[in-house]
């Protein structure tokens, strides 16, 4: 009997804590590896090859092409991972509270859930190599900017390659009913971000002067400002609501619909597909306030990082030409290092920053659940 | 007799054994998620932290369950999804019962021709994975109003389709119809072969019409089968996911599967988790009711033997004609749908159809940065090649997992029929049949992401997928070995007993050898619904572990259809394959594991 008993009960103590909440490890804090000394390009070369190899996770799927190359340069093993933002984000906290090591260095977007809960709470940090302090604008050095891409109006352009609008609040008119295309913010974030920006204060101010400028007269608030009312507009005139900017440009840039008003709000560098996919797009440049937006892609470093130096390496290559080439080889996507070269034809950042909207970080991580709050009414 | 002594003899017989580990082991892997589940309703998670002003990761909070069911938002998010789900699962259960029905009918009772072909193919739609139908009904019907490109059907006939027809509740519904139709073929048509005609033949010798014979006796006597298939039908309808989401999304239409995978994946899974835990109690009300009528249907069936000498209604002049039609039907639903997956695999430029847009660059192509962000073709894509790889490990592994505990599970809870116990354990292996699957995925991933006791974390792991992937599909092996032990005399093993061969002998020597049919279609169920499971093993994948169901999930999403028709193409290939060949190898098959003879 006592045997028995003896037994059941180690056996409950042992159970027992597969029924407690889980346990989580320790995280390891970020401050130990930032105060490390600096390393010259040379010893950090001699250390990442060392450690002989390097994870990653990236929210761009050519990732995969600069892998090769870094790899062909060093003789590094790379391994890569393409995760949509929202699952980086959800890997990179599982990993850092269990304990698992995955990821070196991450390349990001979603400023706002990136500052608010990855490296507020430590998972992640920021490191700019030291050769690129003096090259990279300050701006785009916390947190370090990886590329920056845009977002632009874009209309089908074969019947006329003129300009189908000029400013914002045309798409909110009868003209535009169920003419207009734009991804579902719930699925990719940056979308969300963008509406989030168009309600902060200084830019709902011009949203509003330009509602004056095209229906003359003063704007009417139903809701908080004029970017709720924009974005209410736009919404309650048919928006199509699509679930990637590949169909978005597909389906606006097919030939042949004879639709004079068909455009849309998606990535600039879908124009790759004129050609390839023959299609007929064409951006607008200049709508009234603004012509679109822009969203950064971070280059963070895990706080538990296995291979350091490897990532520290990783990141210095891809902020140059060279490593910068699968990207810089289409229009639309642009390195924060000037140095880079763009494609014929197309607008270096300088070019992009007054007609398009920022990602403000930490106003979107402040605001955007009362913007996706008040999309549920217009989204299902 | 002692305490001691009789839980000694309790512990000599090898079923009680396997009943007091599986009592545990089940108890531990449902019961522990449901409320798992339930806290996590209550609790701040790391993403809501931007929602929840001021909180703290982990804290307990009301927010989820106010915002849900009492806010301003709760019509859209909620009410409305429901409704939805509830319109969606009650129109798949007519469509399913009417053309299930109307084929086992025509299949078992009268003297349509080619019956053998007709059978054979009509159980195809459920061996797919259900979104097939829902990408060629795109593929077909898809209008440019919202997809650019127009389908195959406005090529074809210059007609444009409007809205309602191409995407929202009419698609979700016939699809999903079409889908689980085979499922109420199989249920009706095994109790209409079973039926005793004489029944019939009595009612026809004096006078009555054939609608009176078929309100009076017919349906009757089918309808506990009838309703029994609808509620399983409502329930796997209800945690339908690919469909709704692939054809509801272009016109906003929301079920609660297609909500829940938004909140649980984006920013609030607290929401989501409220969402899944409607759907788990929904899933038991139906259990309880099936078990309720699957009761009184015993009752029922004791009455009915087997007749000898079935006579078939003669279908006289329409006999031609009924019968190329459903010919034809079934045709066009198993085939035509494959058909245009190859050809939306070839083309380059959507929408255009002429031979010169055909490309085999989607297949064989090594990739440029023009198409697609330089994905290669399919056949050499080393990411492609590790998704077939993974599922086809994956679903090998969970049938062998859930087939053999199945077996074992069918042994003891058969063997010790009536005590409390084995009717527990016969509930709890059931139980993960009932929640819905993504839900489940959901509460797996919450419970095991951390560590717990002596089992690490396994987020992110393949042992992971193959745990969630052996418990939710436990029922159908379970179900089929108990179906088969509940057949077996005792009287076969006791003999081997009392001559003292060990158990294990008994097992492998006797009882194995005579279920064999049976026991293999315990595997073969597991595997199919494995290789084409998505929504179970959506929000568990990681790269290194993705499978091709995901895969699928993910180019669609992207715009990407030629390599999504293309992987489509591949996973119906794998799963109609592997049952032709255990079909042809072994005899078993797949709807001897729904219930059918």
């Amino acid at each position: 009997m006592k045997k028995t008993l003896i037994i059941a009960l180690s056996l409950v103590l042992f159970a027992l804590p597969v029924f407690a909440s889980g346990n989580k490890e320790e995280v390891a804090s970020p401050a130990l590896q930032a105060e490390e000394k600096v390393m010259t390009h040379d010893e950090l070369v001699a250390a990442a090859k060392e450690e002989g190899k390097v994870v990653v996770y990236a929210t761009t799927s050519r990732i995969a092409n600069a892998a090769e190359a870094f790899e062909a340069k060093y003789g590094i093993k790379t391994e890569t991972s393409n995760l949509k933002d929202f699952e980086l984000i959800e890997k990179i906290s599982k990993e850092a509270t269990s304990g698992v090591t995955g990821a070196d260095f991450v390349i990001a977007q979603d400023g706002g859930r990136v500052q608010g809960e990855l490296l507020n709470l430590g998972y992640l940090y920021s490191y700019v190599p030291e050769s690129l302090k003096n090259i990279i604008p300050a701006r785009y050095q916390d947190p370090l900017v990886f590329s920056i891409i845009n977002k632009l109006f874009i209309f089908n352009n074969e019947a006329s390659t003129q300009e189908p609008f000029e400013n914002i609040w045309e798409l909110t008119t009868e003209k535009w009913r169920g003419k207009f295309q734009f991804k579902n913010p719930y699925q990719e974030s940056v979308n969300a971000n963008f509406l989030t920006m168009v309600t902060k204060p200084e830019i709902s101010d011009q949203i509003a002067k330009a509602y004056k400028d095209y229906f003359k007269k003063d704007i009417e608030l139903t809701t908080d400002n004029a970017g709720y009312e924009w974005i209410k507009a736009l919404y309650e005139n048919k928006l199509i609501v699509t679930t990637s900017d590949t169909k978005t440009a597909e389906s606006i840039g097919i030939k042949g619909q004879n639709k004079s008003e068909n455009a849309g709000l998606f990535v600039f560098s879908k124009l790759r597909y004129i050609s390839s996919k023959n299609l007929a797009l064409q951006p607008l440049l200049e709508v009234q306030p603004f012509s679109g937006f822009y969203y950064p892609l971070y280059a963070l470093m895990v706080s538990n990082a296995k291979h350091p130096a490897a990532a520290k390496l990783f990141i210095e290559f891809l902020l140059t030409d060279e490593g910068f080439k699968p990207w810089s080889s289409n229009m639309g996507t642009y390195s924060p290092n000037p140095n880079v070269q763009i494609q014929d034809g197309d607008y270096p950042v300088s070019f992009w920053e007054p007609i398009l909207i920022a990602e403000d970080p930490v106003w979107c991580f402040e605001n955007r659940a009362q913007v996706e709050e008040f999309l549920i009414e217009y989204l299902y | 007799m002692t305490y001691r002594n009789r839980l000694k003899m309790y512990f000599k017989k090898p079923h009680n054994i396997i009943l007091t580990l599986l009592f545990v082991i089940l108890l531990y892997l449902t019961i522990v998620p449901m409320i798992t589940i339930i806290i996590d309703t209550f609790t701040v998670h790391q993403s809501e932290l931007m929602r929840i002003k001021g909180s703290k990761v982990g804290s307990f909070t009301l927010y989820h369950w106010s915002k849900v069911l009492f806010s301003s938002l709760s019509a859209k998010m909620f009410y409305q999804p429901l409704l939805n789900t509830i319109v969606v699962a009650l129109g798949t259960c007519f469509v399913a019962i009417l053309i299930g029905g109307t084929v086992a009918w025509l299949i078992t009772r009268t003297d349509m021709k080619y019956k053998t072909i007709i059978s054979t193919l009509f159980i195809f739609p459920y061996i797919m994975p259900s979104w097939t139908l829902a990408m060629a009904w795109l593929n077909f019907f898809k209008n440019p109003l919202v997809g650019g490109a127009p389908g195959l059907f406005t090529v074809l006939t210059n007609i444009e389709t409007p809205n309602w027809f191409a995407y929202g509740q009419f698609p979700i519904i016939m699809v999903l119809g079409l889908h689980y139709a085979p499922f109420a073929y199989i249920l009706i048509g095994g109790i209409l072969r079973n039926m005793d005609a004489n029944l019939e033949e009595a009612a026809l010798l004096m006078k009555a019409s054939r609608a009176r014979i078929m309100r009076k006796i017919t349906i009757p006597i089918v309808l506990p089968a009838l309703l029994s298939t609808f509620l399983l039908v409502f329930s796997s309808a209800m945690s339908a996911f690919a469909v709704p989401a692939f054809l509801g999304t272009p016109v906003r239409y929301q079920v609660l599967t297609t909500q829940m995978f938004r909140t649980l994946n984006g920013l609030n899974p607290g929401y989501g988790y409220i969402m899944a835990l409607v759907m788990i109690i929904i899933g038991v009300l139906i259990l309880a009711m099936n078990q309720k009528i699957i009761g009184k249907r015993k009752a029922f069936t004791t009455i009915t033997g087997k007749s000898s000498n079935i006579s078939l209604i003669k279908l006289r002049k329409g006999k031609v004609f009924i019968s190329l039609f459903v010919l034809i039907s079934t045709l066009l639903i198993c085939i035509v749908p494959l058909i245009s997956f190859a050809v939306e695999s070839f083309i380059v430029e959507p929408g255009n159809y002429s031979l010169s847009n055909f490309s085999s660059v989607f297949w064989i192509g090594s990739g440029s940065p023009e198409i697609a962000n330089g994905e290669p073709g399919i056949l050499r894509n080393p990411s492609i090649l590790l998704g077939l790889i993974n599922s086809v490990k994956l679903a090998v592994v969970v049938s062998l997992v859930a087939g053999t505990v199945g077996i074992l599970a069918g042994y003891a809870i058969s063997k010790s029929r009536g005590t409390k116990l084995s009717s527990i354990v016969n509930n709890l292996a059931f139980f993960p049949y009932l929640m819905p699957s993504m839900a489940f995925g959901a509460i797996y991933l919450s419970m095991f992401a951390v560590r717990r006791g002596f089992i690490p974390p396994m987020y992110g792991t393949f042992a992971l997928l193959v745990l969630v992937g052996s418990v939710k599909y436990l029922p159908f092996a379970s179900r089929a070995s108990i179906g088969a032990m509940h057949q077996l005399s005792g009287e076969i093993e006791e003999a081997a007993t009392i001559q003292g061969i060990p158990w294990i002998k008994r097992m492998i020597k006797i009882i194995v050898p005579i279920q064999k049919a049976s026991f293999i279609s315990g595997y073969l169920l597991p595997f199919i619904s494995c290789m084409r499971e998505l929504s179970l093993f959506i929000l568990l994948v990681t790269p290194a572990t993705r499978i091709l169901t995901t895969m699928l999930f993910q180019y669609n999403e992207k715009g990407w259809s030629q390599y999504a028709n293309a992987i489509n193409l591949l996973i119906v290939f794998f799963v109609v394959g592997s049952n032709v060949i255990v079909n042809r190898v072994t005899g078993a098959s797949i709807d001897k594991g729904i219930g059918g003879n």
